[in-house]
């Protein structure tokens, strides 16, 4: 009796050493930080200027008045709603295609994962020489279609569609390879089932296949949606959060504010903003996918 | 009766193989363009209309940028941090999840729920603190402070990705090895990793290439020339030449996102499959 209770004590004395590594690390580099943000985001405090005052709410109300923050959720909200759902579209359009049987299947399906390996910086970079007005790829193709040569980056609309459409092309794949894995878990069973039932093609993928991925797509709409909101990259390399600030994203404000400007009080106040934006998406989809359980 | 049906089903095959043509250049037509731009010979860059088959090709922005920046030493720092991290990061992520599949102790929820809950939170959201820190500590523009933050982005997701492995190799292997009386790290080294070396391999994979493209991170933190990874070179060799603010040189730049392309795709293309399994086990399990 009494070796057995030692052995529990062990056990559990052993798998706390196991995990105060990966706990402390991301104690240490996320959790401290992201409080001690929350704690900044009191104060006046700027490198600059030497100063770190308590202000209380200041930099809060600084936020409801700043023109730049209401232009930058104005876009978020355009950029994760058009991206997130373009995403889910085309992402389940093109499981579907790679989950049909042809003639280099494989290889289609490690093209797919090409934009997903390559990093978001190059991406944003070179998506800048694409949508050049007179020498990007995109205006050729516009151009011989069309005679026109539209200004991507300059106008308002168009770079901000510009932004999005280079998103998509970046993180579709990611959706694509989760719909595929989700689509092969269905059992072929309902299918001959359905088609007894006098349902195939377009019907059995509206009555079976999007039924039971439901709550697959909701979840992936929820961990889109959120990175979406967190997106730095290609604002930062394709547009600089311009024209004006049309496509300035939140976490881009914050490295302006935090290390252009060195205003890290104010760049706190808004790195909390961030995120509890995310918190909402996270909390507000996760009702949407308990809902989408309970319909199964 | 017959012939139609075969009418039929011709057009499906053929509005198929469209629609495979059309996604494959989508993806591929952009990286061609880029690998065009990166190995145009000068003059034949700016063409109106573009030439998509050129005539001849030219090595000289790779000579360019190699002389104008230290990119060896660029690709070398991203090499090392994309490797040390991910070593790193797969060690305390395997003996975390051990524990946690197999030790059933009090808390191992806890310890999960609150990985997943700090993955959520923003780097930007943590990202000034983390400054000042590494100012105050001296951690600023070196190697090892780098790997401390590559580290610990990957932790969450690997170690839910490896309990999930664990949890799917079944447990009668290693009570035989304890009975046997084998300690623990044996028992790790011997028993556990030789079965689930696919997840580890595969994790080690997904987080090279997550390492190798970070960007953010070295941009805050990395400042001097003797840290700065191959992802901030994309900027730096644009302005290579460059006589004015508004003179960039996007084969310069083209010919960096070459560089920074290639190991990934080589990875990607030979280990298709293992990626795959990566992230949707990190989904569905």
């Amino acid at each position: 009796m009494l070796s057995r209770q030692n052995l529990s004590t062990r056990r559990i004395l052993l798998a706390w050493l196991l995990v105060t590594p990966v706990v402390l690390w991301r104690l240490l580099t996320s959790v401290y930080p992201f409080l001690r943000t929350f704690y900044i985001s009191f104060f006046d405090n700027s490198p600059v200027r030497r100063t770190f005052d308590f202000v209380g709410l200041d930099n809060y109300m600084a936020l409801t008045r700043d023109a730049n923050v209401d232009a930058t959720l104005t876009f978020t909200l355009f950029f994760t709603v058009t991206s997130v759902a373009l995403q889910v579209v085309l992402g389940l359009a093109i499981a579907e295609l790679l989950n049909q049987r042809f003639k280099m299947r494989n290889f289609t399906r490690a093209v797919n994962l090409l934009p997903w390996a390559m990093a978001p910086i190059v991406i944003a970079t070179a998506a800048r020489w694409i949508f050049h007005q007179d020498y990007g790829l995109i205006n050729d193709i516009i151009w011989r279609l069309s005679g026109e040569r539209p200004l991507w980056l300059v106008n308002f609309t168009t770079a901000r569609f510009a932004v999005t459409i280079t998103d998509v092309w970046k993180n579709t794949a990611f959706l694509a390879v989760i719909f595929l894995s989700g689509l092969q878990g269905i059992p072929l069973e309902l299918y001959e089932a359905a088609k007894i039932d006098g349902a195939d093609g377009v019907r059995s993928y509206w009555y079976v296949t999007l039924p039971l991925l439901m709550p697959l797509i909701i979840s992936m709409m929820i961990f889109t949606a959120i990175f979406r909101v967190l997106t730095f990259e290609i604002v930062y390399a394709l547009t600089n959060g311009g024209p004006g600030t049309a496509t300035s994203l939140l976490s881009y404000l914050v490295y302006l504010e935090g290390f252009r400007v060195l205003n890290f009080g104010y760049a706190s106040a808004i790195a909390m903003l961030l995120f509890f934006i995310v918190l909402v998406v996270g909390v507000v989809g996760y009702g949407f996918l308990r809902r989408a359980w309970e319909r199964l | 009766m017959n012939t139609q049906l075969n009418l039929k089903r011709g057009i499906r095959t053929t509005l198929f193989t469209l629609m495979v043509i059309l996604f494959m250049i989508v993806i591929l037509l952009p990286i061609y363009y880029i690998f065009l731009t990166a190995f145009a010979p000068s003059g034949k860059l700016f063409t109106v209309p573009l030439t998509y088959v050129p005539r001849s090709l030219a090595i000289a922005r790779f000579e360019d940028i190699f002389g104008a920046l230290p990119i060896a030493r660029y690709m070398l720092n991203s090499t090392l941090l994309a490797t040390f991290s991910t070593i790193l990061a797969l060690t305390v992520s395997l003996l975390a999840a051990y524990a946690i599949a197999r030790l059933n102790f009090p808390g191992a929820n806890l310890v999960m729920i609150g990985l997943l809950a700090s993955s959520m939170l923003p780097g930007t959201a943590t990202v000034i603190p983390l400054f000042q820190m590494y100012q105050t500590l001296n951690l600023m523009d070196t190697l090892h402070g780098l790997l401390i933050l590559y580290g610990s982005a990957l932790l969450p997701i690997t170690t839910w990705v490896l309990v999930s492995f664990l949890r799917q190799v079944p447990v009668e292997i290693e009570d035989a090895a304890k009975v046997d009386g084998a300690s623990f790290f044996p028992l790790l080294w011997r028993i556990v990793l030789p079965v689930i070396r696919p997840g580890i391999a595969t994790m080690f994979l997904i987080n090279f290439i997550i390492g190798w493209n970070e960007f953010f991170t070295p941009l805050i933190f990395a400042r001097g020339a003797g840290v700065k990874v191959i992802t901030m070179a994309l900027s730096e060799a644009q302005v290579i030449g460059a006589r004015s603010e508004f003179d960039v040189s996007w084969g310069n730049m083209s010919a960096v996102a070459i560089l920074t392309t290639i190991p990934v795709f080589i990875i990607t293309l030979i280990f298709q499959r293992q990626i795959v399994e990566g992230i949707t086990s990190g989904v569905f399990k």
